[in-house]
């Protein structure tokens, strides 16, 4: 098929893509953003149920604390920074979306490959920091400190690893121009997954660092 | 079509055959326009700096050593709302984005809110008594 092409086209004469894609849907709005909003609105239950568990036990000595406590372990300082990381990994995506929204394809990469930086950053980081704890003697079973840290902090780490290779996928298919200003629903989607992510840490980071500890 | 690698071209490919447009779908983005009503990047830079700032005073409230536990623990809470609430307003666009995404949310919050709170009132009181 032979393709011709018309330049300029009137911007006010055109309906957006995205408009265009949610009036044909049932609900009026795009089934694609519906279905994360759904997935993220279910994934507060998920967190919600180990923050529970964490807050159950937390303050409970006969099961909480039988070996390193957390007020010998948790260091404040180190992990106040790689919140700071997560946070601007937050700002770069925004900003990232806001340069794909515009067509601007190079600032879109660039941020988009901050925001995968400063997420491996964050995990580096928590890597490090699940090491020093398990060479201080605090295992998965070591007591309830252990158990319900580990796996909440360990299933939020694991979000934020399928939240890099979901942002380093769309990198990619930018790079190979596949990803269109046309397409930034893509974009959109991956980062509300971001962001939730970002606010999940914001109330583990309270609750788990910075409450008084024992 | 290959992406536009000029912002804001408008870009539109016909098919031969027909004579109509098959894709214009890129045509909508304007120069210097912002999107739907979304904030702009020198609003998500001042948003991260008072996320920074919050972060910066949770971090010193922490630090305090005044004998009024509960007080710092209400006031760490408070401070960590208004961040969650900073951030699925202006970089998850809750505040400009269709309401029906804002609804299904907050009836995640709220459900998980309503069933763990229970789950912490009849465990904390019965099972776990220590």
């Amino acid at each position: 098929m032979a393709q011709t092409e018309i330049s300029p086209v009137e911007p006010e004469t055109l309906v957006p893509f995205e408009e265009d894609h949610a009036r044909q849907t049932n609900t009026g709005v795009s089934n694609n953003k519906l279905a994360i909003w759904v997935f993220i609105a279910s994934e507060s239950l998920f967190f919600g149920a180990f923050l529970a568990t964490y807050f159950l036990y937390r303050g409970r000595d006969a099961q909480f604390l039988k070996g390193p406590t957390p007020s010998q372990l948790l260091n404040i300082p180190f992990t106040s920074v790689t919140s700071f990381m997560l946070l601007m990994s937050s700002l770069s995506m925004v900003l990232a979306l806001a340069a794909i929204q515009r067509g601007d394809h190079r600032r879109f990469r660039i941020w988009l490959l901050a925001t995968v930086i400063f997420g491996m950053s964050f995990i580096g980081g928590q890597v490090y920091e699940f090491t020093e704890f398990y060479r201080e003697g605090l295992h998965l079973s070591t007591n309830m400190f252990g158990t319900t840290f580990y796996v909440l902090t360990g299933l939020h780490g694991t979000h934020v690893v399928v939240g890099i290779v979901w942002l380093m996928s769309i990198w990619i298919r930018s790079m190979q121009g596949k990803i269109g200003a046309e397409r930034h629903e893509a974009v959109e989607i991956a980062g509300l997954y971001w962001h939730f992510v970002d606010v999940v840490w914001i109330v583990i980071f309270t609750a788990v660092y910075l409450i008084p500890q024992h | 079509m290959s992406e536009s690698e000029t912002p804001g071209t408008a870009i539109a490919v016909a098919d031969d055959s027909t004579g109509r447009e098959v894709a214009v779908a890129n045509a909508h983005v304007a120069v210097g326009e912002e999107f739907h009503g979304h904030p702009t990047p020198r609003q998500y830079v001042l948003i991260a700096v008072v996320l920074v700032v919050v972060t910066g005073v949770e971090i010193a409230v922490s630090y305090l050593n005044t004998g009024h536990t509960n007080l710092v623990i209400v006031a760490l809470f408070l401070m960590a709302a208004l961040k969650f609430a900073l951030v699925c307003a202006w970089y998850m666009h809750m505040r400009t984005d269709q309401p029906f995404f804002r609804r299904v949310f907050v009836t995640g919050i709220l459900l998980a809110c309503f069933v763990y709170g229970i789950v912490l009132l009849v465990f904390s009181s019965t099972v776990l008594k220590s």
